[in-house]
């Protein structure tokens, strides 16, 4: 048995901490459970956890059965960053075989939210080519993925400045959709190119909820059947968003 | 002329990987690794597909690939294998028939015509179906790895043994 050097109330914190962080940037809920249970191990202490969508709910019990120390804590979508997931899966083993302390595991978690994102134009263009990919993989010639490129950029950006201005996250990804569409759907409309309708069906395949849906079905085989309806929920929310953009495009150029 | 074609287009679909790898900021040992991911399951998958057995199909031996490797690249580059497994599955996440399902949604809803509604509900039943079959095939088959090691962690799995883990 380990000796406790903290206190169940920090501990409790750095916990929900980690727990809030991960389910943000994209880890599933077994993994966020695990990531949690071994941090807690390593520094000596059994946890109890609920884990939410939107909320965490953490009970630590001292080994003397004595002591316990609940807390809730909300979680705010950040959206997916697997630098933060790999860096605390890094961080949750050092606790477990280098008997990290809290301190130590407060200073990583504020270095790894500090970690820098790629540069925005590397981000816009390597999406944009990402959109001429699929452009290509769904039989598009050249002219097409150029149309493709530029579509993805645009709505990408349209996207970025809407998340920056704090719209609702489904409006966004509205605005997003609307944004490559129309310029797609612009090309479509003066025949530019040899299959104008290819450019038009990729040009909003960036937006594609991957991530909510992928672990979505993880989790619903892990047995966190709540949570995985919720994820999926959400995916076809976005889903929804993304066809109402495309809809609403394809009203305008129709009129 | 056909394998030709097919790779290229995985070369393109490892591309739309790192495209959507960029976008989720993962780390930058992984790039290299994760396109790599993406062209080897699109090569599964259009060879699949050119084989004639079928999307669905295709996309599950495209991702149970896609999960065994990200074990592999797990240990090699030191980071959870989601984050080698899911820009990799990502180009084949059935995006294309969800929103041709939800058009067909928004189609139905002003159709009148009962030999158009009927046609319209049959393309969107069909690819609502394929969408789900799909999303599931994706979400077991880079889960399949973990589920036949029946280990909590990679870390304490037998892909593991005899491999010194620095981390």
């Amino acid at each position: 048995m380990k000796i406790l050097k903290e206190d169940a109330q920090s501990v409790g914190n750095i916990l929900l901490e980690i727990g809030a962080l991960l389910m943000s940037s994209g880890a599933s809920t077994n993994r966020t459970r695990l990531t949690m249970e071994r941090t807690a191990k390593g520094l000596g202490y059994g946890i109890e956890l609920l884990i939410t969508q939107r909320a965490l709910m953490l009970t630590i019990i001292e080994k003397d059965q004595q002591h316990f120390f609940s807390r809730l804590k909300r979680i705010s979508p950040h959206g997916v960053n697997f630098r933060i997931v790999s860096g605390i899966s890094h961080l949750s083993w050092n606790v477990m075989e280098q008997n990290w302390t809290v301190t130590q595991i407060s200073e990583e978690l504020q270095r790894l939210k500090t970690l820098p994102h790629y540069p925005r134009l590397v981000v816009l263009g390597t999406v944009g080519l990402a959109g001429s990919a699929f452009c290509n993989i769904f039989g598009g010639g050249s002219i097409e993925m150029v149309v493709a490129f530029i579509a993805t950029v645009a709505g990408l950006f349209v996207r970025q400045e809407a998340i920056k201005k704090k719209f609702n996250p489904y409006l966004c990804v509205f605005f997003a959709s609307l944004a490559a569409s129309l310029i797609a759907g612009l090309a479509e409309h003066y025949h530019i190119g040899l299959q104008p309708d290819k450019a038009f069906a990729t040009s909003v395949l960036f937006l594609v909820p991957g991530v909510p849906l992928i672990n979505s079905v993880t989790d619903l085989m892990d047995g966190n059947i709540q949570n995985g309806i919720v994820r999926a929920m959400n995916g076809l929310m976005i889903a929804f968003s993304i066809a109402m953009g495309l809809f609403a495009v394809k009203m305008i150029l129709n009129f | 002329m056909i394998l030709l074609d097919i790779i290229t287009k995985s070369i393109w679909a490892g591309i739309a990987a790192i495209g959507f790898a960029i976008l989720f900021n993962v780390p930058r040992r992984t790039i290299f690794a994760i396109w790599g991911m993406g062209a080897i399951g699109g090569l599964i998958k259009f060879s699949a597909i050119h084989f004639e057995l079928g999307i669905v199909f295709g996309s599950f031996l495209g991702a149970t690939i896609i999960g065994i490797i990200s074990i592999q690249m797990a240990h090699l580059r030191k980071s959870p294998p989601l984050v080698f497994s899911i820009p990799s599955v990502i180009p084949m996440v059935p995006g294309f028939f969800a929103y041709k399902m939800m058009l067909g949604l928004i189609a139905l809803t002003a159709i009148e015509n009962t030999d158009a509604y009927l046609q319209t509900l049959i393309e969107t039943v069909n690819n609502g179906a394929k969408m789900m079959f799909i999303l599931i095939s994706l979400g077991t088959g880079v889960a399949i790895p973990m589920l036949l090691s029946r280990k909590e962690s990679i870390k304490k799995s037998k892909f593991n043994k005899g491999k010194k883990v620095v981390v």
